[in-house]
């Protein structure tokens, strides 16, 4: 016997968090956009997508976040800083993919100064993953060797029952086992069977490519060159993955007052390395294509002992031009013989 | 021979005579609905050319590639005609020879690729004038003419709705061949003229400059609305400037290599009517 959660009981939950002072927030198909937007009922949900097209990380380090407010005066400077507010969300119907990747950055937000902005949404935030049962053409998370059914960043599991009812469901903190003791008197014991995960190909050898990647020999290797040809150099890929997470600071105001913003930036982006003399060192777009590969299977691994990618293949799904990681390290692997 | 079979031969005939260098095409995509850019140097590579009722992307975008054309060696490319009329606009605004560029011809009827004859962009004069004669296509004029009988505040609310999903990727930009700027105003620091933040205001601002700087200029091949990742329909702003040259000047743009560009020029005759 296990709890499940019925469909037709997940108003009732819905409601029941909200009146304990949490924001729900969920899959929405609005204005032509999947994305997580806050909810009130299951019928604004739309859980039966695959995949959003945007991912949680919006709402952890959004594109533009206010960081201070200054006046600069005579002599001195006025400063308040603009934190997030206290407010206490559920994340229902996360993607395994979107929860690592929470997962995945958080040690990069925390490393040497713990940026307050993250942590302060991530304590006060409570995700609820439903495993994947089906997959599409661009899902590769078995090929970083996450899972249709990975737990990793998730406070809950919700796993499908076979007959479409419902959802097994499985504390995977202190802070999902209170989400869902908040709510016992509506979930049930049951003996149905969750349904199997997805099966989701292997698309390469990341253990293969990762080991190319980490020899001196190939970083100047003329195959960055052939792979990234077509890269019209966008910042999609990057702004879309749910783990990149580089920023540009920017003031923005009159001479004596203004606001200090932090805005994502992209590796992408010729100006992203622009020196201000002119010089500019990933000045190709090869150069730049082949930093965010070295930076998601090389570096990132090297600082904090995991890949920076999580599998979702936003990055091939949606890219202009038809590029990915996927074909990027498909390729690489088979150089590897 | 089917259109496929008989420009892989050609593209083949002209990288080994040494016509050109370099043939830039389709190739299959990542799923069997998907088509991508291949770029083909040697003739045996031309087998990797796919061309069928797929191929839509405006391949002309790459021709702009700092350096591609310097050495003043040929380049072929596969184009339909709205492909061809940015060659037209690019030549017109001096951002390549046209001499160096080799035109596969295309176009797609009934969801299959036919080829059109000719091979430099002069050669298409009528096919351009026939893209003309068509006039702007009546599916986007059907949306844009939603948008013009809606009032000012609910079209301003619409844009805002649009906007606020955008994220600033310039993927709109970036694939589009009339955005060769080497350093784009948004990119500008020194001082920082437009704000980077992709608030309200700082969407709007890109979006709408975007959007002036496209007037009499875009040849509405779709690539920006294709490629925008959060689906802002980029098509209807961009259909009305269109809409609005071609009323106000008579102006439509990409017709060819010689066509004055419309809002760096003026004619005696042209409409005063904002002068008091």
């Amino acid at each position: 016997m296990t709890r499940i959660l019925l469909k037709n009981k997940l108003d009732e939950c819905i409601a029941a968090w909200r009146s304990a002072g949490f924001s729900v927030l969920a899959p929405v198909k609005r204005n032509d956009l999947s994305r997580f937007e806050e909810v009130e009922r299951s019928a604004d949900m739309a859980l039966d997508l695959q995949i959003t097209e945007r991912t949680i990380k919006d709402h952890f380090f959004p594109q533009t976040e206010p960081l201070l407010r200054y006046t600069i005066k005579k002599h001195d400077l006025d400063s308040q800083e603009m934190l997030p507010p206290d407010i206490r969300r559920v994340f229902f119907g996360v993607r395994p993919c979107d929860a690592s990747g929470l997962a995945i950055d958080d040690p990069l937000f925390g490393w040497d100064y713990k940026d307050q902005y993250w942590f302060k949404r991530r304590d006060n935030a409570v995700i609820v993953t439903i495993a994947c049962t089906t997959s599409d053409d661009f899902c590769m998370c078995t090929s970083v060797k996450l899972a249709p059914d990975s737990t990793k960043g998730s406070d809950v599991m919700l796993r499908p029952l076979q007959n479409g009812t419902g959802w097994q469901v499985e504390a995977l903190s202190d802070r999902g086992t209170a989400l869902l003791d908040s709510v016992s008197s509506i979930l049930q014991e049951s003996s149905e069977t969750p349904a199997p995960p997805a099966s989701v190909p292997v698309k390469f050898d990341v253990d293969k490519a990762m080991e190319w990647l980490a020899d001196p020999a190939n970083f100047e290797s003329h195959f960055w060159k052939e792979i990234s040809l077509r890269c019209i150099g966008c910042g999609s890929c990057t702004f879309l993955c749910p783990t990149c997470h580089c920023f540009d600071i920017q003031d923005e105001g009159d001479t004596y007052t203004g606001i200090r913003r932090k805005n994502w930036d992209s590796c992408s982006f010729t100006m992203f390395t622009m020196h201000t003399s002119g010089h500019n060192p990933r000045n190709t777009q090869s150069t730049r294509w082949r930093q965010r590969i070295m930076h998601k299977f090389n570096y990132y691994r090297g600082k904090f002992g995991v890949n920076s990618c999580s599998g979702c293949g936003r990055c091939t799904r949606q890219c202009p031009v038809d590029m990915g990681i996927t074909e990027t390290l498909q390729a690489i692997s088979n150089l590897q013989g | 021979m089917g259109i496929q079979v008989q420009f892989r031969k050609e593209a083949a005939e002209l990288l080994s005579s040494g016509a050109v260098k370099l043939v830039i095409g389709y190739g299959e995509g990542s799923t069997p609905e998907r088509r991508r850019p291949v770029f083909v140097r040697t003739p045996a590579e031309t087998e990797r050319l796919v061309l069928d009722g797929a191929c839509v992307a405006n391949l002309s975008t790459y021709l702009i590639s700092e350096g591609l054309l310097s050495d003043g060696k040929n380049v072929a490319v596969f184009l339909k005609p709205d492909g061809i009329r940015s060659i037209n606009i690019l030549a017109a605004e001096a951002q390549l020879n046209p001499e160096q560029v080799v035109i596969f011809g295309f176009d797609i009827e009934n969801g299959e690729a036919r080829p059109l004859a000719g091979r430099k962009a002069s050669d298409f004069t009528q096919v351009v004038e026939a893209a003309k004669a068509a006039g702007l296509s009546p599916e986007l004029q059907k949306e844009a003419e939603r948008l013009d009988h809606i009032s000012a505040a609910e079209r301003f609310e619409y844009w805002k709705e649009q906007f606020s999903k955008c994220i600033k990727c310039y993927a709109c930009r970036q694939v589009c061949p009339m955005c060769y700027c080497r350093r784009c105003i948004v990119d500008v620091n020194q001082p920082q003229w437009i704000n980077t933040s992709s608030h309200t205001l700082g969407n709007f601002e890109w979006n709408i400059v975007r959007a002036f700087h496209l007037a009499g200029r875009c040849v509405a091949c779709g690539g920006c609305d294709r490629s925008c990742p959060v689906n802002i329909p980029l098509r209807l702003i961009n259909h009305r400037m269109a809409k609005e040259v071609l009323d106000a000047f008579d102006y439509y743009a990409g017709e060819s290599t010689d066509q004055k560009p419309v809002l760096a020029t003026f004619r005696q005759d042209d409409p005063e009517t904002f002068i008091l």
